[in-house]
């Protein structure tokens, strides 16, 4: 529980609540069974969770103030944030629906709800959704990054995670961060979900050579005497957004010719009555699949991280995506008789850690693990104290990253004229005046491929490489996007026009304050993306692991206060600050 | 769905007729060699440029969005249009230094208007195919392939 004095006295004086057993729910106005609540419909239902991250314990994780997108894409699902999105989905501010899907006053919020996901409430959703509609009629799926990126999926690799999942009892399986194991232990993994019943499917991975398929590309399943086809797709730009090495040989991408042979031998050889796309390949992209692949039903998406409290109807196919870090399931009733979807229900559950009982035999599954990593990693030490929010989500700047940057500055004697941090969108949320632990910083940093490297680099390589990635986030064709958001940029102020030409986007730049030359040569340090040549990295000075840097940080300035205001001026859209979501 | 196996038999069956770019081999030595415009590349192996092309949607490009690696680009065309009336296949990357990439002439024999290969492409650019016909039209079609930086992001 998680509860300050204040939100006790207004509870106790307000709503009389302290004789209430759980004060969560007085105040939240809400229980266990207003969240649950769902009216049923039809023959199917599909239940999933995408992007857990491994997050096997709650946490706390705001959406984004910004979601900055090219005009053609503006205003559409996967590009709408704050207020915005609690007037486009008809949100009432302050309630715990806003407090999951918007940044609106999040750490106010955030001492009123608490935390959000966890293995053992996920699996408390799903079993209460199963036993309401029995086992038959489900089929429960994830959609990928769901292995690593914390301490507990990362150094167990991933075998925690499966646990759980086989204990949950999942069907299907997608892929993305989970391929950084490499092949070997990938594989392994594959075959362990196998053993409980769960398979990955994937359509979009071939061999390189030989262009053939290296998975099985889809599954035909009855349920209930609805005949399914399920198509997956992992993410089609893991081997470019991601080092190379741990997918060697296998080729990727969207395939989307190939995804239409396949709807259609679906069709039209099995004569199933429905088409399902489990996807890791971001909501903006499977938008635009929707659009021109044909036959699909229902496109279940993933990667992006977005909410959508309502299914998007693109033609006949809806697209639905149940967010980011455990803070979401989905279940979408599906009303099918021959090959027609006559009706639907969809809903997100929130996993109000709060106001959910636990599993008690998930609990028991990652509990084992989560001791063994506790205590060698030593995850609970506390290590200091955030005065702001850390946060990581948004288009251009976040605490945590700017936090990331003065951390590897200082760690190689403030040398550093740049330092980037990657455009994940993952991580998790300190909220101000909340204790720092160990435990963070692995949340935020816990990869396979965690060294910090030091290069030099010429003012024109920094534009070129910038300019690169802008147009991976702002190309205004989604089949042209990797679905992260901009590298940030540490010690350096620049502007951007979004709608610019590609490559010509950015505009003015100061490095340290002073205007970049393009034939100087700059000191960076770069973390998070393929590792860059040997020959590359700077003989003086030693790449080691972000979270060690971090780490050794935090615990030396013990009280932590980085800059609020962004780095980047955007020229041609509105860009929101810190104060307008987070300040209490 | 072709495989690459499947093409390689096609290919030994029906003796696709193939010249490769030269690529450095043909730089006269000591000159410097000057990027080649796609309206130049065009009009040396077509003898007309851009605006001599009409776009078509019966060809049919296939190519990656995003290049996994700019060496190494696998790219795919086939047209809906009868192989006896096809006399080549031209490809070019427009953005290459030189953009001409592959001439490809078909007979009868073929079957079909089916190509593939890998190309190779120094940056993001569009990778065009030509189809010379018979009556000496041409006609065209393009896909964007990216080429991302990576590796020192």
């Amino acid at each position: 529980m998680h509860l300050t004095r204040r939100d006790f006295l207004e509870l106790a004086i307000v709503t009389g609540a302290y004789l209430s057993t759980n004060p969560v729910a007085a105040l939240a106005k809400m229980k266990y069974e207003d969240i649950m609540r769902f009216k049923p419909v039809g023959n199917v239902t599909l239940i999933f969770t995408t992007d857990m991250h491994a997050h096997l314990d709650p946490l706390y994780f705001a959406e984004p103030m910004n979601l900055l997108a090219p005009k053609q894409l503006q205003g559409k699902p996967g590009y709408i944030t704050g207020m915005d999105f609690l007037k486009y989905y008809k949100i009432a501010p302050g309630t715990l629906e806003a407090y999951f899907t918007s940044c609106v006053e999040f750490p106010k919020l955030a001492e009123k709800f608490g935390k959000m996901g966890g293995a053992e409430y996920i699996a408390s959703v799903i079993k209460h959704i199963v036993e309401e509609r029995g086992r038959e009629k489900c089929l429960i799926m994830d959609g990928g990054d769901t292995w690593t990126t914390t301490a507990i999926g990362t150094f167990t690799e991933g075998k925690a995670v499966v646990d759980w999942m086989n204990y949950v009892g999942y069907d299907y399986f997608v892929a993305h961060w989970d391929f950084t194991f490499g092949k070997d232990i990938f594989l392994k993994r594959i075959e362990d979900l196998k053993k409980g019943g769960c398979e990955f499917i994937t359509h979009n991975v071939v061999d390189e050579l030989w262009g053939e398929l290296v998975f099985k590309p889809y599954s035909i399943r009855e349920v209930n005497g609805v005949k399914l086809g399920i198509i997956g797709s992992s993410f089609p730009y893991t081997p470019i957004a991601n080092p190379r090495q741990f997918v060697e040989g296998w080729s990727f991408g969207i395939r989307e010719d190939q995804l239409q042979q396949f709807v259609n031998e679906l069709r039209e050889q099995h004569k199933v009555d429905a088409v399902i796309f489990l996807t890791h390949n971001g909501l903006p992209l499977d938008l635009k699949i929707a659009e021109v692949v044909k036959g699909i039903d229902v496109i279940i998406s993933g990667h992006t991280h977005d909410v959508t409290p309502q299914a998007v109807r693109v033609g006949k196919t809806l697209v639905v995506i149940a967010g980011s870090h455990g803070k979401f399931v989905g279940r979408l009733d599906l009303d099918i008789k021959n090959g027609r979807i006559r009706n639907y229900n969809f809903k997100l559950y929130p996993v109000a850690s709060n106001l959910i009982p636990p599993d008690k035999g998930a609990r028991k599954v990652v509990e084992k693990w989560r001791k063994q990593v506790a205590d060698k990693y030593k995850l609970d030490e506390e290590i200091g104290v955030a005065e702001v929010m850390l946060y990581k989500r948004d288009t251009f700047f976040s605490t945590w990253d700017w936090l990331v940057g003065e951390a590897i500055n200082d760690y190689y004697g403030g040398d550093l004229d740049v330092v980037h941090s990657p455009g994940y969108r993952w991580g998790t949320t300190v909220l101000p005046g909340q204790k720092i632990t160990v435990n963070h910083v692995y949340d935020y940093t816990a990869i396979t491929y965690p060294n910090v490297y030091v290069l030099k680099r010429t003012g024109k390589d920094l534009l070129n490489i910038w300019e690169d990635v802008a147009d991976n986030v702002f190309n205004p064709d989604p089949f042209y996007q990797q679905g992260g958001d901009m590298t940030r940029i540490w010690n350096v102020e620049y502007e951007i026009e979004i709608n610019g030409p590609q490559y010509k986007r950015i505009k003015r730049v100061w490095i340290g304050g002073k205007p970049l030359k393009e034939n100087k040569e700059y000191l960076i340090a770069v973390y998070g993306g393929p590792p860059p040549p040997p020959d590359a990295i700077h003989p003086d000075y030693k790449p080691v692991p972000v979270y060690d840097i971090l780490i050794d940080y935090i615990k030396k300035k013990k009280n932590i206060n980085v800059r609020t205001k962004p780095n980047v001026k955007v020229l041609d859209a509105p860009y929101k600050t810190y104060d307008q979501c987070y300040k209490v | 769905m072709i495989t690459r196996r499947d093409l390689f038999k096609v290919a030994g069956v029906g003796a696709v007729a193939l010249v490769a770019a030269p690529g450095a081999v043909s730089q006269s030595f000591g000159a410097k060699p000057k990027k080649i415009s796609i309206e130049d590349a065009l009009k040396e192996h077509l003898g007309v440029g851009l605006s001599g092309l009409k776009e078509s949607n019966l060809i049919n490009v296939k190519a990656p969005t995003i290049a996994e690696s700019g060496a190494n680009v696998p790219v795919q065309v086939s047209a809906n249009i009868p192989v006896d009336q096809v006399q080549a296949l031209y490809i070019f990357a427009d953005a290459n230094f030189n953009p001409w990439i592959t001439t490809v002439e078909f007979s009868p024999m073929n079957g079909e208007v089916f190509f593939a290969t890998r190309i190779k492409l120094a940056k993001t650019s569009p990778v065009r195919a030509v189809i010379k016909m018979k009556d000496g039209s041409l006609l065209t079609a393009s896909k964007e392939v990216k080429v991302t930086v990576g590796g020192c992001g």
